[in-house]
């Protein structure tokens, strides 16, 4: 039984965070939600430092990044992490309610795997935060360990 | 020399060294001193037959030896010779001669190392004193302090000239900047005709006459059938007359006088500025001498006349310039009274034209070309166009011999010989041009004045009638000359054009960082909305549907609340997301390809009949063509269609929908119809406008924004949409795309 990888949620809107976790909740996935609430937080948590220097979680399965956030944003965040060769291969979703092309494009110049406008209707909402994790914890096929991570 | 009468060339003329032609006219003797040591180095040879000894013996022999009373009467002026080009007239002398006593009217000038003393003897009918010449010389002085006008200013100087000398008829010529001459002031008897308003060629009156008539101002030839008096000398170098008062003349010009039927002129030189201006010119139809004395009181009244009239000028160039002022304060009011200022001076064109004195004018820019007055044909304007833009874009450029420097001009000559231009606009290549006719063609000639002439055999001598023909020769495809005043108040108007143009660029320039502003602010405006608008709608809808899960004794009351609550938010949301399409599409720029609309139709039934598995929809679906077009943004518009396709017929037992193509008239359309609620078509203008619904919003849901966006993008694609219907008969639907080379993109 292969371990079971956490889901890092990055968001900041208290609102978003409660329907969020609520469509996960509701997706029946066994894998723990890590919640940080800032990029820089997000950052602390992959590089392991701060307050999550000594955490005993594994890297996460899938990083749900909001766009919009306090300090460092999104953006920001992602470019960290596409940018680090230990982080790059872990998928990075960017969740966002800007329908703005120009985030879009600079989303996938850094290497974003998915990025999701987060749906105003309810059911759409719950089916997409559900069919993201669902793929990325469960049916994603993360690339094979390399000796020294 | 050869007989070539027939091709013998006016610039000869020029040649000719007519200010050495070792000869004087017999009206006077002359006699050259050496100034280093008094001796006789020229003299004439008619002073044998007054002062009776030959003039070989007194060659190189002191002056006082051998005239000792003449020798003392020159001797202070011997001692303080003139410079060159002063020749002094001195005073009336009485000297003994071998017969008898006799009086001389005596200048002296200055030639090389030599001092000329001419002496002439007085005309018959006695001495005109200064004391004679003084009231008419004071009267002249009087009458042109009232004088206002040039005109009335010359025609004083040719009345008194005549009455001081007695000629038949005396002229005011007035020289142009080529040198032709114009008759401007006339003053006669019958015995001679009329030469006012004549014009003569420059040819007339060459290059180096003009020269010593700038120089010399007053010369006269008393009889033109006269027999020049040599002048003898010991040395071989030719005596120069240039300053002399009884220099004998060309035979060209001798005989020009005898065609003319004028066998006596005088001419007075009318300077300004150091420049010649013109002349006075007088002729009498028999051989007549004028006094020196008189012919010095005719270059004082000259002088004075050529001040009076240098202060005319500038009175009359200042008053050009007021007149032309207000011409062209009129024209800017016309310039600012229209929308385009092009058009003030198009609608105008008489004050546009009096601005320079033209008798046609064009406006050109890039794309028009209007011909006002006299002007070329619209073609010869945009062919001159071209030609200036190539060659003068200088800010003002004047020619009155346009065919001289561009010959397709000479295809117009009688319309434009004259071109005055301005360019407006370097940029986008404007002129404003204003055209004078051929000059040849203003030109009163009042008939014949000149009987043709008989060729003598062997003549080399230039005959007046074939002169003037040769003249109009010359002067063909020319203008009269743009003045200055003329060209300054064209030069004004650019300036006024240019700060116009200059002014409406810095408007427009400003007009448009307002729009890149606001554009900014549009795009912040639209960024804030899409982060901060979307999520709170989102969270109502969210947590309303928490609720109602949690809340399971809710009342059917409270749960219709709740919907209530959900779909309105909903819609709202939905609204913020159309909205930031509409305004984004404005913004983002087309990506077309091919698209295959088949494919896309299906795609987007499939989704809208699992949407609404509860309802029948009969689809008909034609042929339907592919189209060159962004793909994201056309599938925005088939979304629209067919989504208000389903939604209003959804009262319909059985929904029909039809979906099909054709190509015509280089685009394709595509249409789909229903046979839903329809419209009215007093409607139809107000169908594709923002925010536009026919329908009750509890009838049909939507935000008013779809057909909005469907247009706006056929439109940025070069389309068209329409739309036709009938009240709860159904309606259609047609947007129309035009074809694109698939190959260019």
């Amino acid at each position: 039984m292969p371990e079971l990888k956490p889901i890092l949620l990055v968001e900041d809107n208290p609102k978003d965070l409660e329907l969020t976790l609520a469509a996960l909740e509701q997706s029946q996935l066994a894998n723990e939600v890590v919640v940080v609430r800032d990029g820089e937080e997000a950052l602390d948590f992959l590089y392991r430092r701060g307050p999550h220097e000594s955490r005993n979680t594994s890297d996460p399965a899938v990083v749900l990044l909001d766009l919009k956030l306090p300090k460092i944003d999104g953006l920001e965040v992602l470019e960290k992490v596409k940018a680090d060769p230990r982080l790059r291969q872990t998928p990075v979703v960017m969740l966002t309610s800007s329908r703005e092309e120009s985030d879009l494009v600079r989303s996938y110049e850094l290497g974003v795997n998915a990025f999701v406008v987060k749906p105003v209707g309810f059911r759409e909402f719950f089916d997409a935060i559900q069919d993201l994790g669902v793929f990325w914890a469960i049916l994603n096929e993360p690339p094979p360990r390399r000796n020294g991570t | 020399m050869t007989q070539q009468t027939h091709d013998l060339d006016l610039t000869a003329c020029e040649r000719e060294p007519i200010h050495i032609p070792g000869s004087i006219q017999p009206h006077g003797i002359l006699l050259a001193i050496r100034l280093s040591d008094r001796t006789i180095a020229y003299a004439s040879a008619n002073t044998a037959e007054i002062f009776g000894f030959d003039p070989a013996d007194a060659l190189g022999r002191p002056f006082d030896e051998v005239m000792p009373a003449l020798s003392a009467e020159f001797a202070a002026q011997l001692d303080d010779p003139p410079a060159a080009g002063n020749a002094r007239f001195v005073r009336t002398i009485q000297v003994h001669t071998a017969q008898q006593e006799r009086f001389f009217e005596t200048a002296v000038s200055r030639s090389g190392d030599c001092a000329i003393l001419e002496l002439e003897e007085p005309p018959q009918g006695g001495i005109s004193s200064i004391d004679a010449l003084y009231p008419t010389l004071r009267r002249f002085v009087e009458q042109l302090q009232g004088a206002s006008t040039i005109e009335t200013l010359c025609h004083l100087a040719a009345q008194d000239i005549r009455r001081m000398t007695g000629f038949d008829r005396v002229l005011i010529y007035q020289f142009d900047e080529q040198w032709n001459g114009t008759v401007i002031a006339e003053d006669r008897n019958e015995v001679l005709p009329s030469y006012l308003d004549l014009r003569f060629p420059a040819s007339d009156i060459p290059a180096q006459a003009r020269e010593l008539y700038r120089r010399n101002r007053l010369r006269i030839i008393p009889d033109a059938d006269y027999t020049p008096v040599p002048i003898q000398s010991r040395d071989p170098a030719p005596l120069d007359l240039s300053d002399s008062v009884l220099r004998s003349v060309s035979p060209v010009h001798l005989e020009y006088m005898r065609n003319m039927g004028t066998l006596a002129s005088m001419s007075i030189s009318i300077l300004r500025d150091g420049q010649l201006w013109g002349l006075i010119s007088c002729h009498n139809k028999e051989p007549k001498r004028v006094s020196l004395q008189v012919r010095n009181a005719c270059d004082f009244l000259t002088q004075i006349f050529s001040l009076q009239l240098e202060a005319r000028e500038n009175t009359t160039l200042a008053e050009n310039r007021v007149r032309l002022g207000a011409v062209q304060t009129r024209l800017l009011a016309h310039m600012a009274a229209e929308e385009r200022f092009i058009a003030g001076l198009v609608n105008h064109p008489d004050d546009l034209m009096m601005l320079s004195g033209a008798q046609g004018a064009a406006v050109l820019t890039q794309d028009h070309c209007w011909c006002l007055g006299e002007a070329p044909t619209m073609d010869q304007v945009r062919a001159l166009f071209d030609w200036l833009s190539d060659n003068h874009q200088e800010d003002v450029f004047a020619t009155d011999h346009l065919a001289a420097i561009y010959p397709a001009a000479e295809a117009f000559a009688d319309k434009a010989s004259g071109l005055l231009s301005i360019s407006i606009s370097k940029v986008h290549s404007s002129y404003v041009l204003w055209f004078r006719p051929e000059v040849v063609q203003t030109v009163k000639w009042g008939g014949n004045p000149q009987k043709p002439v008989q060729e003598e055999a062997g003549s080399l001598r230039l005959h007046p009638r074939r002169s003037f023909e040769t003249w109009k020769e010359t002067v063909r495809s020319r203008s009269l000359a743009w003045d200055r005043s003329e060209i300054e108040a064209v030069k004004e108007l650019r300036n006024a054009i240019v700060g116009i143009v200059l002014r409406r660029a810095e408007e427009l320039a400003s007009l448009s960082e307002e729009l890149r502003r606001s554009n900014k602010e549009l795009e912040a405006f639209s960024y804030s909305v899409s982060h901060d608008l979307r999520a709170p709608f989102r969270h109502i809808v969210g947590y309303s549907e928490l609720l109602k899960k949690e809340a399971s004794d809710l009342s059917e009351k409270g749960r219709r609340y709740v919907d209530t609550i959900i779909e309105s938010a909903y819609t709202a949301g939905t609204l913020v997301d159309n909205l930031l399409r509409f305004s984004q599409m404005g913004r983002t720029a087309l990506k077309p390809r091919t698209v295959d609309v088949a494919g896309l139709v299906g795609e987007i039934r499939h989704k809208l009949s699992a949407e609404h598995a509860d309802r029948r929809i009969q689809w008909v679906v034609g042929d339907l063509l592919p189209v060159n077009a962004d793909p994201v943004l056309i599938r925005l518009v088939f979304e629209n269609l067919l989504d208000n396709a389903v939604k209003y017929t959804r009262t319909r037992e059985k929904a029909r929908i039809e979906i099909g193509s054709s190509r015509k008239n280089g685009e394709t359309v595509y249409f789909v119809r229903d046979n839903g609620v329809g419209f009215d078509m007093k409607y139809i203008d107000k169908l594709f406008g923002v925010f536009q619904r026919l329908h009750r919003m509890e009838e049909f849901e939507g935000t008013g924004i779809g057909l909005a966006n469907v247009r706006r993008i056929v439109e940025r694609h070069g389309g068209r949409a329409w739309a036709e219907g009938a009240l709860d008969r159904g309606a259609t639907f047609s947007v129309a795309l035009p074809d694109h080379d698939e190959g260019a993109a």
